[in-house]
């Protein structure tokens, strides 16, 4: 049994003067707090890594500038994925009687930290270097691609997609920490500058500066007990030519072994958490899950099934897309915003009663995919 | 000629373009280097108004095309405005090194008015 014991995010936007083992540092203290456990209990540890600080080992980094001494430590790179398979890895070394208490963390100053250029440069090495690299392509081209495609596939408009950024935004609004608050339209998003088509500006997540951490134990620490009830993984493949032709495949691989070893349907699930690095990001998942018809992810959202009082309320932080998007601790947000909704704790953004929640995130381009189940047992 | 190279399985007959020691399609280490035809479909395009390095700013923006090439990979090309998902296409590497993908046909107007 593994449980989301301890969670904390930082504000996401600009942090000037402070860098990642700065932030992630804050986080995983807050995490502690959150959990009730004395940093010395803390017997694993999976660190993310910064594009702003390129280390070999960041675990260690990390604890070290903890003072503390687990007896696993190591840094995980599987870009947007690195979280949700620092969590899933988490509960894997609890099973195995490895760790009883696993720090996952993730944070960087990705924004203030590095120059917009090369913060586009690192993110577009995920291509192939001999083969995508040299011709200009960048992450957002490789996401256009294949949003290009997911268009042409079912028949969902630019403005549909548009109206998932316009969701994320407005449930930003309702968090104090989000980077992005300003509400906006899908007239906007259409009228936003274009980065690579069809993908426009208000399409793509910011790049953040901002950290957060989640802590997985063996037992239960508060008052409720949120449970990694299942998890599933699928990496399919690295570079977007070898993408499969069913755009939702690694999706759909990683989330049906998810709900199969929690003992849950997709049907079951009252809260979303899923990886929103651009529009097209979240329709195809949502669409993938089955939360939505083939080409009705923008169209679902428009009739309010993904707000706070719909059926599958999602992201209600706001998302890599208005919360902000500062590398591994951009997914980590996600799963903070469960367990704090799960508990009961978010405030003015509390859903009614959300007692079992399905969060995924994917790493490069559509390539690595991790989801799991959250079920709140007390 | 393409100038697009490939690998082809001599036991199964898959081919790909990224360099493999195995078929990826059914784990053969038997396979040939061969040179695409060239002829493919546009399986997705884009316009890229942002490139990640200054020095491929193009004004304007640049396309990137995914070809299906009828030998079956499907491979990252360069293009010209214009092209869109289901087009038929000739694809040739140029002399910077980079496959470009044009409308199939109008290669030929190219070479008769050079
Ligand atoms: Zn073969």
């Amino acid at each position: 049994m593994a449980y989301l014991t301890g969670v904390a995010v930082t504000a996401f936007g600009k942090h000037p003067g402070r860098g990642p083992v700065d932030l992630m540092e804050e986080a995983a203290l807050s995490a502690l707090a959150d959990a009730g456990l004395p940093r010395e209990a803390v017997d694993g540890l999976v660190s993310g890594y910064a594009t702003t600080y390129p280390h070999l080992m960041m675990g260690t980094v990390m604890a070290e500038r903890l003072a503390i001494r687990p007896r696993h430590a190591h840094q995980a790179q599987v870009g947007g994925a690195t979280g949700a398979v620092g969590i899933i890895l988490a509960r894997h070394l609890i099973a195995a009687g490895a760790c009883r208490h696993v720090l996952v963390v993730g944070g960087e100053n990705r924004l203030t930290g590095q120059s917009r250029d090369d913060a586009v440069k690192t993110l577009a090495g995920v291509g192939h270097p001999i083969h995508e690299v040299p011709l200009g392509a960048s992450i957002p081209a490789y996401y256009a691609l294949v949003a290009a495609r997911y268009l042409h596939e079912t028949g969902a408009s630019e403005a549909d997609l548009a109206e998932l950024a316009v969701l994320m935004r407005r449930h930003a609004a309702a968090h104090p920490g989000a980077q992005l608050a300003k509400p906006i339209t899908v007239a906007d998003v259409m009228a936003s500058k274009p980065i690579a088509t069809p993908l426009k500006f208000l399409d793509c997540c910011p790049i953040s500066d901002g950290a957060a951490a989640v802590i997985v134990s063996a037992e239960p620490m508060g008052a409720a007990a949120i449970r990694l009830a299942g998890w599933g993984e699928a990496h399919t493949h690295q570079h977007v030519s070898e993408m499969p032709d069913d755009l939702g495949l690694g999706a759909k691989l990683a989330a049906a072994q998810a709900f199969e070893t929690a003992g849950r349907s997709p049907a079951d699930m009252r809260l979303l958490g899923l990886y929103d690095s651009f529009t097209p990001t979240l329709a195809i998942f949502i669409e993938a899950l089955g939360y939505a018809q083939l080409g009705q992810a923008g169209a679902a959202a428009r009739d309010g099934r993904f707000s706070r009082d719909g059926a599958l309320p999602l992201n209600l932080h706001g998302g890599l897309m208005s919360y902000g998007h500062p590398g591994v601790a951009g997914f980590l947000a996600h799963v903070v915003e469960m367990v704090r909704q799960m508990r009961g704790e978010a405030g003015e953004r509390q859903v009614a009663d959300a007692p079992l929640a399905y969060c995924h995130a994917d790493g490069g381009v559509f390539s690595s995919h991790a989801g799991f189940v959250l079920e709140r047992t007390a | 000629m393409s100038g697009v190279m490939l690998q082809s399985c001599a036991a199964c007959g898959h081919s790909w373009q990224f360099r493999r020691a195995t078929c990826p399609a059914c784990g053969s280490p038997s396979f040939g280097e061969v040179e695409a035809g060239g002829g493919g479909t546009v399986w997705s395009v884009t316009t890229v108004l942002r490139a990640p390095l200054p020095e491929l700013d193009v004004p304007g923006g640049f396309g990137i095309a995914l070809v299906k090439l009828d030998e079956g990979p499907r491979i990252m090309c360069r293009t010209a405005a214009g092209l869109a998902i289901g087009d038929r296409v000739q694809v040739a590497v140029e002399d910077d090194g980079m496959p470009r993908a044009v409308r199939a046909g109008s290669e030929l107007e190219d070479a008769g008015s050079g």
